[in-house]
């Protein structure tokens, strides 16, 4: 039962994560048609600079400040790069974030070197919340679902309740409408773009110190977040939730209860004794399998239903 | 055997809860041109679209020929002898003219995906694209990228593309859309010159160029065929007159 | 006789450098170089029938690069064990091909019925799964450590054992010619003329009769094919096949190739595979910085490039066919604006060589060398000399810019009017 509990509340933990980011990238991706795939490059950037920040200035102003930063950054590189690479089409487009993604990662190393950074949780949580049944829960740990679900709540109430949360609503569900919008959309694009990576910020700024702060954590991270929004359904904020959340629980699930595969196996007629390749299927177990099973998802899910769960729209 | 080339049988689409088409019955004989006319919104390209498989049917049938083709794949219409037009200009465009009227040939000659053999060295399909070249006017532009020729011109490659394949039914749709007047007048030259012994359905949105050419109209208001009929009964009818052509043809 | 000369002449002079290369390269780093740039063309061509042939962009091509290798790796194995029946080494790509096609038709038809970014994302999830499946699947990927192998094995017809480079260096030389011209015909035939078709106006090509969806998986499969190919050529040269060669950075640079060489043109990929290996060869030992400036120099292209650089040579075509003495008015312009770029990648290089000194140094030191100059990287010197390069010929740029491109419209404009009469 602790097993289960614990694992569940590090899988929502893990998946709110996730969300932080793949609410983003399906923003940015359904107004602009942008595939951002430097986009768990800016989570890494956030947690970059929240080490930085916070060696000076502590932890709190971090939280604040680095997503900011992030922010401004992804924005200057949406109206000094990717603008640019509009005129060329959608692939273009990918490519440049491609190969930003791959500059970002030699930049950081270069500045910050290709050993993880001591990024260190705060002091001031960095005690044991509650103890049950024998095992510590950290206090950061629920403060960083407390600022998951806050920033979630606060994303929701925002695209709900005010005007340009209602005009990216529209946009979601009728992306050739954001043209007709009257609006001046190169400035919001340009500004989507830095939210969503700011987004992203977020995500680093309260995450690099739980995962490690280290120059792979973006290309680490990055494809699985591509899963989360194809899985949820492009453009659909409650559908990147849930993948998000299922994903997560899933990734902890699987590798806490560790299940052997075998009886499965068993069932096509694997043998126990077996030889060569069929030795890894005997041996195989859930926790084995767990870096696979989202991309298995994600191409079962393109298969069989390419809008995803709670998509619109084809991809 | 029928001559009717597309017979269309209670065809319904509905986009959403949206009616675009409310069950048009229409039967268009085979080698002759037939225009659908019918005000701006009345589901004349939706109507085409429907024909030649890029959307599905709500409801209804369509039979080319005899044979039901309601609701297949575009390429499978084609292949049964449908060719058609696009309004806006849909060509291949990074391609020299000579290429894209060949692209629109292989298959119907059989070439298909097949990768054992050139393109270039097969004497049917040069000759072939070289009389589509001369028929249509284009052969002094043979080499030039289809992207780079003038509006008509590439209004000329499309119906060359559309004719390439050989079908014996072809749709088009607004062939003069944006044509100056003796632009016009060479297109329509070219629809006659090319309409022999196929047929032709028409969308069109100038009146002298469908009263010119076509053998029979229908007009299409809010997706129902109102009337249909020789021109000369199309001008006379009153509920024509009314819902559409108002003063214009007098 | 000049008939042949101008069908075959190309593939006739490929066919002589590649055979009297190694009477001149004699160094076995050389030889190495040489023997990774053959099967790097092969598989960047391959990768092109994809992007630029097919308009199909695909971050997951090495999977088939990489599964083509394990199994020539295993098979070779056994061929020493004498487990498997012998194969003749020579032969061995087209067994990797055949790999490459099975794997190739098999994701193929789940992953080509959108092109675009749908495409992309399926062959993302595609290459993460394999990638993640090498620790799994340990029989036969052996996690991170890979498979060794050996290609001397069993009988050797006429001596040849490939126990030498050199010999290597024949087999992938003939197997990089026979690829080579193989892709090049397939541009020309008819399933060709489609992929091309598709790339640009997939709406139109469905009716004119042609599947869509079948003519990429038809592509997508072809071109795995050749990719297998050349992962079994990458199999046998370096006699190890490790996870990498199936992962994203593998997939990547093969795009870095193809798109810095020029996705739209044939020699592109050629092109590309031969620079970024030669660059990668000699300055991977020389900086650390080498892969930041590869992504930079393919942002760059991505940027202000659309074609690579086999395009802004494919450009002055037409120059140098009608008449070659316009050249001559535009040598000062290109001068003036090569010479601005050259000053603004040497202040940038500058910077970047600065930083990382500083930050992967080990010692207190900070006495270096830049540019075959002895400098105090700690002093503000060489960053403000580096910085103000950087900005001189960025502002060089934006002058000589125009002037380069209004030569070289000033020369086109005459070429075209010396057509025109």
């Amino acid at each position: 039962m602790e097993v289960f509990l614990f694992s569940m509340f590090n899988g929502v933990l893990y998946g709110m994560l996730l969300f932080m980011l793949a609410s983003g990238l399906t923003l940015i991706f359904s107004l602009m048609g942008v595939l951002n795939f430097a986009h768990a490059s800016f989570f890494m950037l956030g947690a970059y600079f929240a080490y930085q920040i916070s060696k000076y200035v502590g932890f709190w102003p971090a939280l604040v400040f680095a997503p900011l930063l992030v922010g401004v950054v992804g924005a200057a590189v949406e109206r000094y790069g990717l603008r640019p690479v509009h005129r060329f089409g959608h692939v273009a487009e990918l490519l440049f974030t491609f190969g930003l993604a791959f500059v970002m990662e030699e930049v950081i190393q270069m500045i910050w070197g290709k050993v993880p950074v001591p990024y260190d949780v705060p002091a001031a949580l960095n005690f044991a919340a509650f103890t049950w049944r024998g095992l510590d829960y950290s206090a950061y740990r629920l403060f960083m679902l407390v600022v998951s679900v806050g920033i979630f709540v606060a994303l929701f109430l925002f695209i709900a309740k005010t005007r340009v949360g209602l005009m990216i609503q529209a946009a979601l569900s009728h992306p050739q409408m954001v043209q007709s919008l009257g609006h001046d959309v190169p400035t919001i694009f340009m500004w989507t773009f830095g939210f969503g990576c700011a987004l992203a910020g977020i995500a680093g700024v309260i995450g690099g110190n739980v995962l490690g702060t280290e120059p792979a954590m973006a290309i680490t991270l990055g494809p699985i977040v591509f899963v989360v929004i194809v899985i949820g359904g492009l453009g659909s904020l409650w559908g990147a939730l849930i993948a998000a959340l299922f994903i997560g629980i899933m990734d902890n699930m699987a590798i806490s209860y560790d299940i052997a595969l075998f009886p499965i196996f068993a069932m096509f007629g694997v043998e126990r004794e077996a030889e060569g390749i069929m030795r890894d299927l005997v041996d195989l177990t859930t926790g084995g399998i767990a870096p696979v099973l989202p991309y298995l998802l994600l191409v079962l899910m393109l298969i069989f239903r390419p809008r995803g769960l709670f998509g619109t729209r084809d991809v | 055997m029928s001559t009717t080339a597309i017979e269309l049988r209670s065809v319904h689409k509905n986009f959403g809860a949206t009616e675009i088409i409310r069950g048009v019955d229409l039967a268009i004989e085979q080698a002759k041109i037939h225009a659908i006319i019918g005000p701006n919104g009345a589901g004349k390209s939706t109507l085409f679209n429907l024909m030649t498989g890029l959307h599905p049917l709500t409801a209804g049938s369509i039979h080319l020929k005899g044979r039901e083709i309601s609701s297949q794949a575009p390429y499978d219409i084609a292949r049964a002898g449908l060719a058609r037009s696009f309004q806006v200009t849909n060509i291949f465009a990074n391609m020299s003219v000579f290429e894209n009227i060949r692209c629109g040939m292989m298959w119907d000659r059989g070439y298909k995906y097949s990768f054992w053999r050139f393109a270039g060295r097969q004497r049917d399909l040069t000759e072939n694209c070289e009389a589509i070249l001369q028929q249509t006017g284009l052969t002094s532009r043979r080499n030039v990228p289809a992207g780079l020729l003038s509006y008509s011109d590439q209004r000329a490659l499309e119906i060359a593309i559309t004719l390439a394949s050989g079908a014996d039914v072809i749709l088009l749709d607004e062939p003069t859309a944006g044509m100056s007047r003796s632009e016009t007048t060479q297109a329509v030259d070219l629809i006659r010159a090319v309409s022999d012994n196929k047929t032709l359905v028409i969308v069109e949105h100038d009146m002298g160029v469908v009263f010119d050419l076509a053998d029979t109209i229908s007009v299409l208001v809010y997706g129902e065929i109102i009337a249909s009929g020789a021109p000369e009964e199309i001008r006379g009818d009153p509920k024509v007159r009314e819902a559409y052509l108002g003063a214009e043809v007098d | 006789m000049a008939g042949i000369l101008q069908r075959w002449g190309v593939w006739i002079a490929a066919a002589a450098v590649i055979l009297v290369m190694p009477v001149f390269v004699t160094s076995g780093f050389y030889i190495t170089m040489l023997n990774q740039m053959g099967v790097l063309i092969i598989f960047a061509l391959a990768y092109n029938m994809l992007l630029g042939q097919g308009g199909m962009l695909s971050f997951g091509h090495a999977v088939y690069f990489g599964l083509a290798g394990y199994t020539v790796a295993h098979y070779l194995n056994g061929i020493g064990e004498e487990t498997l029946p012998y194969l003749p080494v020579s032969l061995i790509p087209i067994m990797g091909g055949a790999v490459g096609l099975f794997f190739g038709v098999l994701i193929g038809f789940v992953s080509t019925r959108r092109a675009g970014t749908t495409f992309a994302m399926i062959s993302l999830g595609f290459a993460e799964m394999v990638t993640a499946l090498t620790l799994v699947v340990v029989t036969f990927f052996n996690g991170e450590e890979g498979i060794q192998t050996d290609r001397w094995v069993g009988p050797e017809p006429l001596g040849i054992t490939f126990g030498s480079d050199v010999q290597v260096y024949y087999l992938i030389g003939a197997w990089c010619l026979i690829a080579t011209a193989a892709m090049y015909a397939l541009t020309r035939t008819p399933f060709g003329r489609m992929c091309n078709a598709v790339r640009d106006n997939p709406e139109r090509v469905q009716f004119i009769g042609y599947s869509t969806h079948r003519i990429r998986w038809l592509a997508f499969s072809l071109s795995s094919f050749f990719a297998g190919l050349a992962g079994a050529l990458h199999a046998v040269n370096v006699e190890h096949v490790g996870f990498e060669t199936v992962g994203l950075a593998q997939s990547g640079l093969v795009l870095f190739m193809v798109w810095i060489g020029g996705a739209g043109i044939f020699m592109g990929p050629i092109l590309g595979a031969i620079l970024i290996t030669l660059l990668n060869s000699n300055l991977s030992d020389f900086t650390d910085a080498w892969y930041l400036y590869l992504g930079l120099l393919f942002m760059t292209v991505v940027m202000f490039a659309r074609n690579g650089l086999a395009g802004l040579i494919v450009m002055h075509e037409p120059i140098w066919k009608i008449k070659i003495g316009l050249f001559q008015k535009m040598i000062v312009p290109y001068a003036l604006g090569i010479g601005s770029t050259l000053l603004a990648v040497a202040g940038a290089i500058g910077i970047i060589e600065l930083a990382y000194f500083m930050s992967t140094r080990t010692t207190a030191e900070t006495i270096t060398h830049l540019y075959w100059v002895e400098i105090d990287a700690a002093g503000p010197v060489p960053w403000i000399a580096s910085a103000a390069a950087l900005a001189a010929g960025f502002a060089a740029c934006t002058r000589t810019y125009p002037i380069m491109a209004a030569s070289y419209n000033g020369a086109i404009a005459e070429v075209k009017a010396l057509v025109a009469s």
